[in-house]
């Protein structure tokens, strides 16, 4: 994949002095980088214009959300959230930012990491015994802007001393470099969302191809890390049976069934607001084409049947290759569990159990 | 030219701007085939994004021009079955549907075919869930007596075992 390079970076001046800023400034060169006082700065129109300027600022408000999977009547994997940027220099089709970051749509790095991890370390010392999932990729791709900001290095030994937490750093790119001269002590899980190659070829633009993920993957696994792999959004198209076979075989061929923390599917969904900010699009996305329909919780997704197909076809798949690793869905309610996995585990118990899946 | 026609037509409709915009983003080919179908069924603006919407979706689905889609059998049969233009607007959402989702599409034709195979009685009507998002079949039995009522059930339960209702739930359950 071709590395990000913003047309152009802005720091807010009072933290030009922090290790993210330091860390943009000695890649990119001072002369690369303008200064701004809040309330002024960039204002970007659009979320795709926000994706070619990168903003370094303070975050003003709580970094550690429940994860908004979490909605009544899904099971839910009880996974934490910690927002340390806004959104994404990739430009996926069917990507929720494209409506959520429509006001706000500035690719955005905080720069209060300390501020962030001393919200996460509060949490984690509050409840010693409860074991927690943390991810950085909900509303940003955790790796995408690693080769500016080398956020990792303050991540992962973070997390790495941390015995009640794993991290997730989630991502469609190849960018791990940072990655691979740190020690994760087991608790890091490097995940990457995997299509089949026809999807990302169509409607990722500006990822990494499946085999550069692949072989990062690869990569990171061989450097200590347990790897997370997700299957999101499982998308219908003509062929699907044999791109998703494909992409898990590829996937099994890559990384070690000992070295994968979790597996999750998730279905296509996009809610009213969403479709038709893909229908906006220049290019018609080929997500249009999937047979959807609304369900009760307004997102429209393939149809109940066929995405039980799928859903079937997939984790019949996954456990051919990868016998016992941690499977999951996300945003299902509990018939489609019961379907495809013959089993509706509360939300506890899901936790947990993917959490074991985390450890070594 | 074309575009002028459909700025007059959309201008005449009071169309939004958003509306004409995605219409005049479309291919020369199918902003004409678009207008002729617009001026055919007098289509109001909400009417006209649902077919937008779903012909765009179906161009994708086959990877051609919507005009094209316009051009399917299905949709040139409506043409030559003489309807009036409420008739003729709400065919075309039922043919434009089955384009859109053939496979589901099918799947309800072929529980329907299943349902009228049980030969339930009168005042007995089984459904399925709308949009097939879901795999509960519902009975619903309307009775004016008793004896009516116990008629129905003996009816229903006679036919519960029967392999359509086994291929009914499969097919909701997504095994077919």
């Amino acid at each position: 994949m071709t590395p990000f390079a913003p047309e152009a970076v802005w720091i807010e001046r009072g933290e030009v002095g922090t290790p993210l800023a330091q860390a943009v400034i000695a890649r990119l060169g001072a002369d690369a980088v303008r200064l701004f006082d809040p309330p002024d700065g960039p204002r970007p129109v659009g979320v795709r214009a926000g994706k070619r300027v990168l903003v370094l600022r303070r975050h003003g408000g709580a970094f550690l959300r429940q994860c908004p999977a979490g909605t009544a009547g899904l099971v839910c994997c009880s996974y934490l959230t910690l927002n340390l940027a806004s959104n994404c220099p990739m430009d996926c089709a069917y990507c929720f930012l494209q409506d959520y970051l429509a006001d706000a749509p500035a690719l955005t790095a905080y720069t209060n990491v300390g501020e962030a991890l001393a919200e996460v370390a509060a949490v984690l010392d509050a409840h010693p015994a409860r074991p927690f999932r943390i991810g950085t990729g909900e509303i940003a791709d955790s790796l995408a802007l690693d080769p500016l900001t080398a956020l990792s290095r303050q991540l992962v030994p973070f997390f790495a001393a941390r015995p009640n937490a794993t991290l997730e750093l989630k991502t469609k790119t190849e960018c791990v470099d940072e990655l691979l001269a740190l020690e994760p002590n087991g608790r890091v899980v490097v995940s990457w969302s995997l299509n089949a190659a026809a999807v990302i070829r169509r409607d990722e633009p500006g990822t990494a191809t499946l085999a550069e993920r692949l072989g990062a993957a690869r990569r990171v696994a061989e450097a200590g890390y347990r790897i997370g792999a997700h299957f999101d959004p499982l998308v219908e198209f003509d062929g699907w049976e044999r791109g998703y076979a494909e992409a898990v075989d590829a996937l099994a061929a890559a990384v070690d069934r000992r070295h994968i923390a979790w597996v999750s599917l998730g279905s296509l969904r996009l809610t009213p607001a969403l479709a038709q900010a893909v229908r906006r699009r220049e290019t018609p996305a080929g997500v249009l084409a999937a047979e959807l329909v609304a369900g009760p919780d307004g997102k429209a997704r393939v149809w109940r049947g066929l995405r039980l197909r799928m859903y079937r076809a997939l984790v019949t798949r996954l456990r051919a290759a990868f016998g016992d690793v941690p499977l999951y869905l996300c945003m299902e309610p509990a018939p489609v569990w019961r379907q495809v996995m013959d089993e509706v585990p509360s939300d506890r118990a899901l936790g947990l159990r993917l959490a074991a899946g985390a450890s070594w | 030219m074309a575009d002028d026609a459909i700025r007059a037509y959309a201008a005449a409709r009071r169309f939004g701007a958003a509306t004409l915009e995605r219409w005049l983003g479309l291919t020369p080919a199918a902003r004409a085939a678009l207008l002729a179908l617009a001026e055919r069924c007098r289509l109001g603006e909400n009417q006209f994004r649902d077919v937008l919407d779903d012909l765009v979706d179906i161009a994708v689905r086959r990877d051609a021009d919507p005009s094209a889609v316009l051009e399917d059998p299905a949709i040139a049969a409506l043409w030559r079955r003489g309807l009036g233009r409420n008739q003729a607007i709400k065919a075309l959402k039922d043919v434009l549907r089955g384009l859109r989702h053939p496979q589901r599409t099918a799947i309800e034709a072929r529980l329907a075919a299943l349902a009228r195979s049980l030969r339930l009685p009168a005042g007995a009507q089984l459904t399925w869930p709308p949009g097939l998002e879901g795999e509960q079949l519902t009975l619903t039995l309307r009775a004016g007596s008793v004896a009516e009522l116990r008629a129905q059930a003996a009816a229903v339960a006679a036919v519960a075992g029967d392999a359509a209702v086994d291929e009914m739930f499969a097919l909701l359950e997504g095994r077919w």
